[in-house]
């Protein structure tokens, strides 16, 4: 695996760094950086979770923010119209996102080729038109507002920002690391072997239909749990922050840090967030900034990932 | 009017066509989505705007001043771009995707993102059954099957078409018997910039002309040809005008709200009745 060659010793210690700058951030910083660090960290385990599908088993796709959107409308319908508890509406929502994806994912990934991929992007853009068109359960284009944060628990009131922000602190590092404990096993092994050569794993007998529909539910679980804690984070939801343009953000945080490692795209995905808030300031030029930093990733970076595809193919073309 | 509704279906999928004509080509010969096109359809239809309002030439003149720059744009994308990547189909998808973000929000940039209105080139219209069909509304027809026909003929009929079929049918044996894959590129890819630039200007009068105008016209043709079927013409024109149908119809009797939803769900019912079937290949 790519992510054995760098040394362990050094991610360690960034991790620890990470970590403890994390933990200590809220203390000493302002609101306004606590805020940025929460979308990070959200957009963290977004793209971790992205990373199963695209980055260890194969198959681009285009609606990760979709299934944000559908885990965050999801949770935040369940609390304010059926009265459900937050720590109901938390799982339910990873659950019905888990749903949804093996529907989507049940025919679409059986295809070969970018069929998938253009239908993945297409489902991200009927997803927001669901939301915004349904104004009787999400309000449209009006935006969806009231939620209500997380109930408190032993004597925990997670209405303040910083009880809140420890929660999603503490969500990303258990997120993150059963993500990594689910690459390290056998499962993660076999999705590893389907990207790298999928007919071989189907003549050895493995059900690539299946392990792929799971890396791909999987991943959209975990992106619906998040949205879930957006939702009762910002307690405001509209149907723009579930567009394409979420689903495009979460796949360059994956490019820029390296699809296929885990560690890449959650470090992309902290670059990405803060270049995205440094650019406040011109809000019309950051899509433009987003394509163009992509092609050039796609132009600068992919020479080296030619390079190992080249070393892995020792043979050049079949 | 369900006669005016099914006209106006296949009016929108007569455009549908004319860009899943192109894509389905670029696809079935270089492996690539072109999303791109969807950006190539929103400069094509700027160009003509500005050439029809500022500098006051004929529709017609806009019409092929816009083919030709479609034909440039994709024919740069291709060259410099895509063609750096060859047999790496990932990068390629993920480079057209950034190209059409990239031109859609240079578009809100340049133009603003308020809509702009393209002046009516012919007026009137004709009456007959109690519908009533503008004139521009039967250009476009009119002007989409010429060039189906047109294309037809070249892919039958001409050396470079033979080579786009031989292409198509395997990549390496046509380079083997000497046929020249980057001038087959190139050709494909200038087809499907003029083939998205012409629906672009032909809709834009009847519509108007706004920086996301290419969204839903790509997704649409990107569905149609997946559900025509790769180097199939007719697929191209049935899957186009079926989807211009059911959207026009379920837009009017199922919901307004949905009408741009239904090509999803057409593509997902046959997804799932059909998964190898309705492909040339798989």
């Amino acid at each position: 695996m790519r992510n054995t060659k760098r040394s362990p010793l050094v991610t360690i210690i960034i991790l620890i760094v990470v970590l403890v700058v994390l933990a200590v951030l809220p203390q000493l910083t302002s609101e306004y950086i606590t805020y940025v660090a929460v979308l990070a960290m959200l957009y963290a385990v977004l793209t971790g979770s992205y990373d199963i599908l695209t980055g260890y088993t194969g198959p681009l796709t285009f609606c990760h923010g979709a299934f944000y959107g559908i885990g965050a409308y999801t949770s935040a319908l369940l609390t304010l119209k059926a009265g459900l508890p937050f720590w109901a509406a938390f799982p339910l929502s990873g659950v019905m996102v888990f749903v949804f994806a093996v529907i989507i994912g049940y025919p679409g990934l059986r295809l070969k080729g970018h069929y998938f991929a253009v239908t993945s992007f297409f489902f991200a853009h009927f997803m927001y038109l669901v939301i915004l068109n349904s104004i009787g359960l999400t309000n449209g284009p009006m935006g969806l507002g009231g939620i209500k944060p997380p109930e408190g628990f032993l004597g925990i009131n997670f209405a303040g920002l910083k009880a809140s922000y420890y929660l999603i602190f503490i969500y990303g590092i258990i997120v993150i690391t059963g993500l990594w404990l689910f690459i390290r096993s056998g499962i993660g092994k076999l999705l590893v072997t389907i990207r790298e050569n999928e007919e071989l794993s189907e003549a050895i007998g493995v059900n690539t239909a299946f392990y792929k529909v799971l890396a791909f539910s999987v991943g959209a679980g975990v992106a619906g749990l998040t949205g879930s804690l957006f939702a009762h984070f910002f307690r405001l939801l509209h149907p723009t922050t579930f567009a394409w343009m979420t689903s495009e953000m979460v796949v360059i945080m994956s490019l820029v840090g390296g699809l296929g490692t885990l560690i890449g795209p959650i470090i992309g995905a902290g670059i990405v967030t803060l270049i995205l808030e440094l650019m406040r300031f011109a809000p019309e030029l950051r899509l433009i900034t987003w394509s163009v930093a992509l092609i050039a990733v796609l132009l600068i970076e992919p020479k080296g990932l030619m390079g190992l595809i080249r070393r892995l193919q020792p043979g050049g073309r079949k | 009017m369900l006669l005016q509704q099914i006209l106006n279906g296949i009016i929108v999928g007569a455009t549908y066509s004319l860009i899943a004509l192109g894509l389905n080509l670029i696809w079935s010969i270089t492996d690539i989505a072109d999303f791109s096109q969807g950006g190539t359809y929103v400069f094509a239809a700027y160009a003509a705007y500005f050439v029809v309002t500022l500098v006051k030439l004929p529709f017609i003149v806009a019409l092929l001043l816009a083919m030709v720059l479609g034909a440039v744009l994709s024919y740069l994308f291709e060259r410099v771009l895509y063609r750096r990547w060859t047999g790496l189909s990932r990068i390629q998808l993920l480079c057209a995707i950034a190209l059409f973000f990239l031109m859609a929000n240079l578009a809100i940039l340049f133009w603003t993102a308020k809509a702009k209105i393209f002046p009516a080139y012919l007026k009137g219209s004709v009456k007959f059954a109690g519908v009533t069909l503008s004139y521009q509304r039967i250009v476009v027809l009119a002007v989409a099957a010429i060039l189906f026909v047109v294309v037809y003929f070249f892919i039958q009929n001409t050396k470079m078409g033979k080579a786009i079929r031989a292409a198509s049918q395997d990549r390496e044996a046509a380079a083997v018997v000497g046929i020249n894959i980057h001038t087959v590129n190139s050709v494909v890819f200038m087809i499907g910039g003029i083939l998205s630039a012409t629906a672009a200007v032909l809709i834009s009068p009847l519509y108007s002309v706004f920086p996301n105008m290419g969204d839903l016209p790509l997704l649409k043709s990107l569905v149609v040809v997946i559900l025509g079927g790769f180097g199939s013409v007719a697929g191209v024109l049935v899957g186009g005008m079926g989807l211009g149908l059911v959207e026009s119809l379920g837009g009017v009797y199922i919901s307004s709200a949905y009408q741009h939803g239904f090509a999803f769900i057409v593509l997902i019912l046959v997804l799932l009745f059909f998964p190898k079937g309705l492909f040339g290949k798989v």
